[in-house]
C-alpha cells in the first residue's frame, strides 16, 4: 500500500516551549486513523503543521508517495510528489488535503447550499471563478451529500441557525464537496448527543472507503466505535500506537489520562 | 431556488436603472438649455458631481462592506484620476490659448517657443517653464485616459500586492492605506512635484474644443455621463456580487483563514478586488473634476477618504444601494450646510453657524446612526420594512 503522508522528525516550539518534539507519523490511502491525546499534547499544532498554517523548525512533511521504475538501476524508487512545507494554505488544501476545525466552522451568513457550492472542488483562478456557474451534475452531487450529511431539508437555511451538530455536519459535507484525497478531522464529536455521535461514526467509516482520514478526538467511546488505529501524544511526542485495546492497557497511558 | 434569485436580481437592477433614468431626464427637463431654467446650471454640477461621489462609494461599498478591507485610501484613486484628466484639460487648453495669442506674430512659434510659453503659463505660478516628463502625454486625451486607468491601477497593485503577501489585515491595513494617502498628498503639495504643487490644476471646467457649447450644455453633458457611469457599475457590481465570484469575495470577509483552506488564493481575490475598486475610484474622479472645476492636493487628504467611509456606513455597508444613499444624502447635506444656504440658529449669547457645525452635526449623525443600526440607513429601513420570514 502506497503512503499518502509521512511526516518525519518535526520539531516545533513557541517561545521555548516544545509543542511538537520530533514527530514521525504515515497514512496510508484510504485508511482510517485516530489521534488521542490530552490538552496540550500537541494534536492541533500537528494538523496546523500539516495543512501549512504553522512551519515547522526542522522535519519533513511529505505527500503523496509513487513508486518509479529507475532504467539505470533496474528496481523502483520511491518518490514523493511533493514537499508540504514548501507550499501555502491554499496551495496544500489545492493538493487534495481538506481540515475539519475542532469548532465548526462553516460560512455563518451563508446558506447550507452556498457553504456547499464555495468549497466545490473547481478550478480556484479568480478569472475562472468569475464565470463558474452551477450545472446540473454538480447540482445532483450536492443534493446527494446534502443527503449523506442528513441536511437535505435545511439547504436553503442560513448556516447560523444550525445546531451544533448540524454545523458539524456541514463542515463535513463542504470537505466532502471538496473531494480530498485526505481528510483531518478535529474533535468531531464534540458537543454532539449520543445519537448524532453514532451517525458521525458512520458518516466517518463511509469516508474512509476512498480517501485517508485523520480524525483528533478527546472521547476514548468515540474513538472506540471508530475501531481503528489509534496514536497516542503526549507532550508533542507519540507514546503509544495500536489498536484502543492495546493503548488502553498502556501503563504510561493510563497515567497520562487518568493522573490528570 | 436559482429562478426566484434571478426574477429578484433582475427587478433590483432594474428598478435602479429605470430610477436613475428618470431622475437624469426629469433634471434635463427642468435644465437652462433643454428646458425652463428652474434648475441652475451650478446645481446641475453639484448633482453630477453627487453621482460621481456616488459611483466612489459603490467601490468603498465593494472593498469594505463585500471584501472587508477597510481602505482609508480610495480617495487618492479618485483624485488622480482627476488629475490625470486635469493633466489634458490644462494642458490643451493652454495650447489652444498660446496659439490664438500667437496668431498676431509675424513669424509662427517655433517648437520651442510653443513649449515655453505653454510651460510658462502652466508652471509659472511654481516658478518654472519646463514641462515635466509626467506631462510628456499631456497632449493626448487617449493617453491620459489610458493613464486614468492605468496610474491608480499598477499603484494599487503593487500596494495591495505588498500588503496583502505580508497578510496585513483588519486595522493595520487601514493605517497602511492612510499613510499611502497622506504620503501622496504631501507629495503632491510640493511645488517641485510637477503638478503645480498646492495650487493644483485649474480651469478644468473648459473642455478643449467644446467650449464653445457653453457649461449650461457641457453640465448636462457630464451629469448624464455621471449616470451612465453609475448605472454600469451598479450592475457590474450587483451581478459580480450575486454570482459565485462575490460568495467567495464576502467569505473572505467573513472567514479568511476557512477560504484559505478551501484552496482559495485569498490574497489574488483581494488584489482583484482592490485594483478592480481603485480603478473606478479613479474613473469617477476623471468625471468628478472636470464637474468641479479645480483639483488641489487637499482633495486627496486622508480625511477625504475618511469621509468615503462614514458615507457608507451611513448608508449601509454591505448592500449597494445603501452606499449610494449615504453619499448621495450626506454630500449633498453637507454642501448645503457649508454653503451658507443652511439657516444659522441664534442662541442668545452664541449662534451656531452651519458652516463650522456642520461637521459636530454629521459627527452625532454617524455615532447615533450606528449605534442604534449596525447597518446604517438601510438597515434601518430594512428592520422596519422587510419581515424575518
Amino acid at each position: 500500500m502506497n503512503t499518502l503522508l509521512k511526516v518525519e522528525e518535526i520539531s516545533v516550539s513557541f517561545d521555548g516551549f516544545k509543542a511538537i518534539n520530533s514527530l514521525s507519523y504515515s497514512i496510508g490511502k484510504n485508511e482510517l486513523k485516530a489521534i488521542i491525546g490530552p490538552n496540550g499534547a500537541g494534536k492541533t499544532t500537528f494538523m496546523d503543521i500539516i495543512t501549512g498554517q504553522t512551519k515547522p523548525d526542522e522535519g519533513k512533511v511529505l505527500f503523496g508517495e509513487r513508486s518509479v521504475w529507475l532504467e539505470s538501476d533496474q528496481k523502483y524508487q520511491v518518490v514523493w510528489d511533493e514537499n508540504l512545507l514548501m507550499k501555502s494554505e491554499s496551495q496544500i488544501a489545492l493538493l487534495g488535503i481538506g481540515r475539519k476545525f475542532q469548532r465548526p466552522t462553516v460560512f455563518e451568513l451563508k446558506t447550507v447550499f452556498e457553504n456547499l457550492f464555495i468549497s466545490m472542488k473547481k478550478n480556484r483562478n479568480p478569472f475562472s471563478v468569475l464565470f463558474q456557474k452551477l450545472n446540473r451534475d454538480e447540482i445532483n452531487l450536492i443534493q446527494k451529500i446534502l443527503g449523506e450529511i442528513s441536511l437535505k431539508n435545511e439547504q436553503d437555511r442560513i448556516a447560523g441557525e444550525l445546531s451544533h451538530g448540524q454545523k458539524q455536519w456541514l463542515e463535513i459535507g463542504m470537505l466532502l464537496t471538496q473531494e480530498p484525497k485526505l481528510l483531518l478531522i478535529d474533535e468531531p464529536a464534540a458537543g454532539m448527543t449520543s445519537n448524532e455521535r453514532r451517525q458521525t461514526v458512520e458518516i466517518l467509516k463511509k469516508l474512509s472507503v476512498d480517501k485517508s482520514v485523520i480524525v483528533v478526538e478527546h472521547d476514548m467511546e468515540f474513538i472506540k466505535d471508530l475501531n481503528c488505529e489509534v496514536t497516542v501524544l503526549h507532550e508533542g511526542s507519540i507514546l503509544s500506537e495500536g489498536s484502543i485495546e492495546h493503548v488502553s492497557s498502556n501503563n504510561e497511558v493510563i497515567e497520562v489520562y487518568l493522573g490528570r | 431556488m436559482t429562478n426566484s434569485i434571478n426574477d429578484l436580481l433582475a427587478r433590483h437592477t432594474l428598478i435602479f436603472t429605470i430610477v436613475v433614468v428618470i431622475f437624469s431626464l426629469f433634471i434635463t427637463f427642468f435644465s437652462e438649455p433643454y428646458g425652463n431654467g428652474l434648475i441652475s446650471t451650478s446645481f446641475v454640477k453639484t448633482l453630477g458631481k453627487t453621482v460621481c461621489l456616488c459611483i466612489i462609494a459603490l467601490a468603498m461599498d465593494v472593498v469594505w462592506g463585500y471584501c472587508g478591507i477597510l481602505s482609508l485610501g480610495h480617495f487618492a484613486f479618485f483624485g488622480l484620476g482627476g488629475y490625470m484628466i486635469g493633466m489634458w484639460l490644462m494642458y490643451e487648453r493652454t495650447a489652444i490659448i498660446v496659439q490664438e495669442a500667437a496668431t498676431n506674430e509675424l513669424l509662427p512659434l517655433t517648437e520651442t517657443e510653443l513649449s515655453n510659453a505653454i510651460g510658462n503659463q502652466i508652471f509659472g505660478v511654481v516658478g518654472g517653464y519646463d514641462i515635466p516628463s509626467i506631462w510628456m502625454f499631456a497632449d493626448s486625451l487617449s493617453l491620459q485616459l489610458i493613464l486614468v486607468i492605468a496610474v491608480p491601477g499598477i499603484l494599487a497593485f503593487i500596494f495591495g500586492w505588498l500588503a496583502f503577501r505580508s497578510r496585513v489585515t483588519g486595522v493595520y491595513l487601514s493605517i497602511l492605506t492612510q499613510a499611502l494617502t497622506l504620503a501622496l498628498s504631501l507629495y503632491l503639495f510640493q511645488n517641485d512635484s510637477g503638478l503645480r504643487g498646492n495650487n493644483g490644476l485649474s480651469g478644468l471646467q473648459n473642455i478643449p474644443g467644446i467650449e464653445y457649447l457653453g457649461q449650461e450644455v457641457i453640465s448636462i453633458g457630464f451629469f448624464w455621463a455621471s449616470c451612465i457611469f453609475l448605472i454600469s457599475i451598479f450592475l457590474l457590481f450587483h451581478s459580480l456580487m450575486k454570482s459565485k465570484f462575490g460568495l467567495v469575495i464576502t467569505s473572505i470577509r467573513d472567514n479568511e483563514t476557512r477560504v484559505r483552506f478551501l484552496g482559495y488564493n485569498v490574497e489574488i481575490f483581494k488584489l482583484f478586488i482592490f485594483v478592480l475598486t481603485a480603478i473606478v475610484s479613479s474613473i469617477a474622479g476623471a468625471l468628478y473634476y472636470p464637474q468641479a472645476g479645480i483639483i488641489n492636493p487637499a482633495e486627496l487628504a486622508p480625511i477625504a477618504s475618511i469621509y468615503l467611509a462614514v458615507w457608507v456606513a451611513i448608508g449601509g455597508r454591505g448592500k449597494l444601494y445603501g452606499a449610494i444613499i449615504g453619499a448621495a444624502f450626506v454630500s449633498l447635506f453637507s454642501s448645503w450646510f457649508t454653503g451658507g444656504q443652511a439657516p444659522d440658529i441664534p442662541l442668545g449669547i452664541f449662534t451656531i453657524e452651519w458652516v463650522n457645525w456642520w461637521t459636530v452635526l454629521l459627527g452625532f449623525g454617524f455615532v447615533i446612526i450606528t449605534i442604534f443600526s449596525e447597518n446604517g440607513i438601510i438597515g434601518f429601513l430594512r428592520n422596519i420594512f422587510v419581515k424575518e420570514k
